[in-house]
């Protein structure tokens, strides 16, 4: 007979834990490794750790999990804490008050909703699911999943895939740099076509910049009061780009992950001195200005002037510096539009409220997918024994099939083999009916046990 | 076949109620559902609106354009066709709620309103003048989408001016996008009325040939609707150089786009009121009497009222 196992997490996360303990209980891709060869690495293992059919542990900046598949009658936080304890990690954190410890169903509910993005702490953020899908991997390379695992991690990802397209839980911008972006393309549809002129050279400046780049800006030109620092920054951004700026970018802010790589032609990057601030102003179709000036240093004339040549095609102006460095005044001005981080972060608070609208019929979808798996788990322990019966009739029917092949030609055979494919269908059907007809769990086991006693199927230990 | 077409009058209007419901449903939410449905939808309207205008033309011996309220009912049909081949083109959809909307409303009111055309123009039977008004009634379909997207523009643009980052925001396209839909139905309009006004002219002057010389006095290339029709077409003309040749964009071009419009629509307005010329006419005759049916055409009186 099979041997049941049980499901369990536990979770380390951004909701119970601050980031002190979440830094303390992150766990490297070695370390993941040394859990899983300590937890299921064979017969050699520690009697402590047996009863652990598999583990997928998954740690990112806002989370660390283990799930654990374990064999029915083993505790699993004994089994977990001696794994975690062989391979140096701290077994305490997993029994305190910052752990999540969930059993069963609501361990997989879990699963499925931070696959979703829904535990995420940018609500529908996408990387999760990537990190997901590697920690899965990483296990598999590892070690043979349990069946409950690996159905569990499955439905999570088409549990997630669903939620990110039959909602619109994913879309719209939730960090500053994005929003930027997003404002950005309310005016220019094809980001590739326009030119960009950063004022400012700093920190803050280079991010937004990398930002535009990532979406295909046609030209990036910086203009700051020290030209070296200007053209450092322009040689920078030129390096990444050429290094690939579309990985690292992703690397380092994963909100860009779904992006495309810079198209061909986009992405040219200039520098130019501070005296030449106002030509450059009036080849720009967005400006960004993040410069330490305490003083606005665009002012209106500059602007008038600037557009003069523009008739009437909109001028996007981004004032991310505190204090601001373009003029009040200039919003006044027709064509010209002007925003700062206040409006940005409007549009965060925006998007991040229509995401959470989302949230009824993403955990709609969820529950859909458990009832998926509630159903495959009530079947679970059928499926061996009605794999072996199947096989079983499927012998008996090919030695009648080659017997009659024999005495007959092959067309005789043939409709033979098709009529008896169809008698194994019914038979293993109405099998499969009555055994989860059973009203109780041993009355099932006992209908189990008949099944192979009479067949002679299976293991009979 | 009354029957058919009294079901028509009142299933037209209903699909195009649902079609603009589901642009609606799509615009407010977003929905992905929304999404799929709403194309297939409007395609299937289409078709509907389409099997009803042959069924009528059959039945009639003419082109369904006997007066303003059928002309209104084929115009729907055209802005929802025009509006699907621009939503294929651009893979924009949140902008149907108001075109199709617009195009309920005219079928709405061509369908409650329309009573039988009795007398109508037996040059709806001559495929010289059907084919001049099929492109008179394209031409202002896309003029009539141009005004809409402008619309959309100034409105979003006036959205983002005063930061307002609500619904129309976070829907509509953007203003880019705005303006080459705009702009590209112009592009579209200006060679279909050209064809319109040329197909028109050369009709009048094959018509003249056929007609009474009282008749034919009466047709005058100098009539206040085609000249208001050149006019039109000279102004989206020089908009149309500006925008390709001078860099006219933005808030100008979509300006121009408003006006222009409104001009056509209170120009026509107040020719088909105030000046009953060749293009307003009523036959006292047989309904089914055309030009092309007799050797000798049926005289023809001006009077006010009906026409195309």
């Amino acid at each position: 007979m099979t041997q049941l196992s049980t499901l369990h997490v536990r979770s380390i996360n951004h909701r119970v834990a601050p980031t002190a303990v979440r830094e303390q209980a992150h766990i490297e891709p070695e370390q993941a490794v040394a859990l899983m060869n300590a937890l299921v690495g064979g017969p050699e293992q520690e009697a402590a750790v047996r009863g652990c059919l598999s583990v997928i542990p998954v740690s990112t900046c806002n989370r660390t999990e283990i799930y654990l598949e374990i064999l029915e009658g083993h505790d699993p936080d004994a089994v977990m804490g001696a794994g975690l304890a062989a391979v140096g990690l701290d077994a305490d954190l997993y029994h305190s008050e910052y752990a999540l410890r969930l059993n069963g169903l609501e361990a997989i509910e879990h699963l499925y909703k931070v696959s979703s993005g829904l535990e995420s702490m940018m609500l529908g953020e996408p990387q999760i699911a990537g990190q997901l899908k590697t920690a899965y991997r990483l296990a598999r390379e590892h070690q043979e999943p349990g069946p409950g695992l690996l159905r569990a991690f499955q439905g999570a990802f088409r549990a997630g895939k669903r939620v990110r397209t039959e909602t619109r839980i994913a879309t719209g911008a939730v960090s500053v740099a994005f929003a930027a972006v997003e404002l950005a393309r309310k005016f220019f549809d094809h980001l590739c076509d326009q030119n960009a002129v950063l004022v400012g050279a700093g920190e803050t400046g280079g991010l937004a910049a990398r930002h535009f780049l990532q979406h295909n800006i046609g030209q990036l030109t910086v203009v700051n009061r020290s030209y070296d620092r200007a053209q450092t920054l322009a040689q920078t951004l030129m390096a990444e780009k050429k290094a690939g700026l579309g990985r690292s970018a992703r690397e380092g802010a994963a909100e860009l992950q779904a992006l495309p790589e810079l198209e061909e032609g986009c992405g040219q990057i200039a520098a130019r001195p501070w005296e030449e601030l106002i030509p450059a102003l009036a080849a720009a179709d967005v400006i960004l200005t993040t410069t330490g000036a305490t003083e606005p240093i665009i002012l209106p004339a500059m602007v008038e002037e600037a557009i003069s040549g523009r008739k009437g095609k909109p001028l996007f102006m981004l004032d991310i510096a505190v204090p601001r460095d373009i003029h009040p005044d200039v919003h006044q001005i027709a064509g010209v539009f002007v925003f700062g981080l206040d409006d940005l972060d409007e549009i965060i608070q925006g998007n991040l409220s229509a995401r959470e609208h989302q949230i009824p019929r993403a955990e709609e979808i969820i529950r859909e997918e458990l009832v998926e798996f509630q159903q495959w788990l009530n079947d679970v322990d059928l499926r061996p024994t009605v794999a072996e019966f199947r096989a079983y009739l499927e012998e008996l029917k090919d030695k009648q099939v080659g017997f009659v092949r024999k005495k007959q030609n092959d067309e005789v055979a043939a409709a033979v083999d098709r009529s008896l494919q169809q008698f194994i269908k019914k038979v293993v059907g109405r099998s499969v009916s009555t055994l989860k007809a059973a009203e109780s769990r041993e009355q099932r086991e006992r209908d189990l046990a008949t099944l192979h006693r009479i067949f002679g199927i299976g293991d009979q230990d | 076949m009354a029957v058919l077409h009294s079901a028509f009058m009142v299933l037209l209007p209903m699909a195009y109620l649902v079609v603009w419901g589901s642009y609606m449903w799509l615009f407010l939410t977003d929905h992905p559902g929304a999404h799929r449905i709403v194309t297939r939808v409007a395609l299937v309207t289409v078709f509907l609106d389409l099997v009803a205008t042959v069924h009528l033309a059959q039945e009639l011996h003419r082109l369904p354009m006997g007066s303003p309220l059928e002309f209104l009912g084929l115009l729907a049909l055209a802005m929802l066709a025009t509006y699907l081949v621009i939503e294929r083109r651009l893979h924009v959809k949140n902008t149907g709620f108001l075109v199709t909307g617009v195009a309920f409303l005219f079928k709405f009111l061509s369908a409650a309103f329309t009573t039988p055309v009795r007398g109508a123009s037996p040059y709806l039977s001559d495929p010289g003048f059907a084919g001049h008004a099929v492109f008179v009634l394209l031409a202002y379909t896309a003029l009539s989408l141009s005004f809409l997207y402008a619309i959309l523009y100034l409105v979003l643009s006036r959205q983002l001016m005063h930061r307002h980052f609500g619904l129309l925001f976070r829907r509509l396209p953007s203003l880019d996008v705005l303006e080459r839909m705009s702009v590209g139905a112009v592009e579209l309009g200006l060679p279909l009325l050209f064809v319109a006004l040329s197909l028109g002219h050369l009709w009048m002057y094959d018509l003249a040939d056929r007609v009474s010389p009282e008749m034919a006095a009466l047709l005058s290339p100098y009539d206040p609707k085609i000249m208001a029709t050149w006019v039109i077409f000279l102004a989206y003309a020089v908009g149309l150089a500006g925008h390709r040749f001078l860099g006219w964009r933005g808030y100008r071009m979509n300006v121009m786009a408003v006006v222009g419009y409104v001009v056509i629509v209170l120009s026509m307005g107040l020719i088909q009121h105030f000046f009953p010329t060749f293009h307003k006419f009523r036959v006292h005759a047989e309904p089914k009497t055309t030009l092309l049916h007799e050797a000798a055409p049926t005289p023809l009186v001006l009077t006010r009222g009906g026409g195309v």
